[in-house]
């Protein structure tokens, strides 16, 4: 089952209009996922208030956890050096062209 | 001593994340399969040096950090090598690469040992990233309890993908039979398989802080979360370029 709604995925490369397309709270959402992630305590402090004040207090939490999960995420997969599970799905494929997530040095798990 | 209570938190906390976290922080003193509570509860407290250590910032902006000398700023009392290793984990993931993990035995560290190390240090990271997020100070360490490590290996692991060996995703038997969480075994369930305790682990806080495996099939939304699949992939693959992850 899908939403069937429109997203631009820009969001993720850190395009704050595009985060907020078909998402609530997406721009506030996405700028506190990268707060946490660059690790940059003032831009935190920023994007934690402003999604308290946008969304309230069980969204941030539930915000701050889902980040927390993905710093771990990314460290499992990038310690233990496992490759993508299917390179040959159309949905995969075109994510990581329209990301250009190739160019990132952990690919080599992958495609080496 | 009771932990996670959040008696001070400014933010309601659910119950299931109080309870995952504090059941962790209880596994994570107790001996595991390699390493000792002692040793456990040290690398965690090592991977919170890390996050400022000053050598790894110096490390961080060089082309090769393999190329790089000098001395992680470290008090756990660990030896070089486990320090280098939880250091390079937390702020250098992403370089990390098959001959380094393989040159790990003759350094001292047994590949089991490395992959509950980095469970431990996953863990533990995102726990703390939950309450550096929040802004809410990090918990206590735990007090280690005393004994000996199991040096359970489930004895399917086999290499193949990925840097160490892992589990197949099919056949498995014995104490592994149903570690696969609704038989689902991506690559990122299997990566820590070879220390089946440290799987089981991230499962759990998972299924807290973001989703369990079942709910994962779920692409709406829970109704025990306050924001919908949507918003949790946005962040969730925002952290994720940010840290450049490919997979």
């Amino acid at each position: 089952m899908t939403t069937e709604t429109d997203i631009n995925l820009q969001g993720v490369n850190g395009d704050q209009e595009a985060a907020a397309v078909g998402i609530k709270h997406g721009k506030e959402l996405m700028l506190l996922g990268e707060a946490v992630a660059t690790r940059d305590q003032s831009l935190l402090k920023e994007a934690r208030q402003r999604l308290l004040d946008e969304a309230g207090t069980s969204v941030l939490v539930d915000a701050a956890g889902v980040a927390a999960n993905f710093q771990r995420m990314v460290r499992i997969a990038d310690s233990m050096g496992i490759p993508i599970d299917d390179m040959e799905s159309d949905l995969g494929k075109s994510v990581r062209t329209e990301l250009d997530l190739t160019r990132y040095a952990s690919a080599a798990n992958t495609l080496q | 001593m009771a932990y996670f209570e959040y008696s001070n938190s400014p933010y309601p906390i659910r119950q299931d994340i109080k309870k995952e976290f504090s059941e962790f922080w209880q596994r994570l003193a107790k001996p595991g399969s390699w390493w000792t509570g002692a040793e456990r509860v040290a690398i965690a407290q090592e991977s919170r040096t890390a996050v400022n250590c000053s050598f790894c910032s110096i490390r961080k902006q060089s082309l090769s950090p393999y190329n790089v000398t000098g001395e992680h700023g470290s008090d756990s009392g660990l030896d070089p090598t486990t320090v280098d290793a939880v250091h390079r984990i937390v702020t250098d993931q992403n370089r990390i690469t098959r001959s380094w993990v393989e040159s790990l035995p003759d350094a001292g560290i047994s590949t089991e040992g490395y992959v509950e190390l980095t469970g431990i240090v996953v863990c533990v990271f995102s726990i703390d990233e939950f309450h550096r997020a929040l802004g809410l100070p990090l918990e206590d360490m735990p007090e280690p309890v005393s004994g000996e490590p199991s040096h359970y290996r489930p004895a399917q692991a086999e290499l193949g993908t990925g840097f160490v060996p892992m589990l197949p995703r099919e056949g498995l038997t014995g104490a592994e039979e149903n570690l696969w969480p609704n038989g689902r075994n991506a690559n990122v369930i299997r990566a820590l398989s070879l220390v089946p305790d440290a799987l089981r682990d991230w499962l759990a806080l998972s299924s807290a802080i973001y989703l369990s495996v079942e709910g994962m099939a779920n692409l709406i939304g829970q109704d025990d979360r306050s924001i919908n699949r949507m918003q949790m992939e946005l962040i969730a693959a925002r952290v994720s370029a940010i840290n450049e992850c490919f997979y």
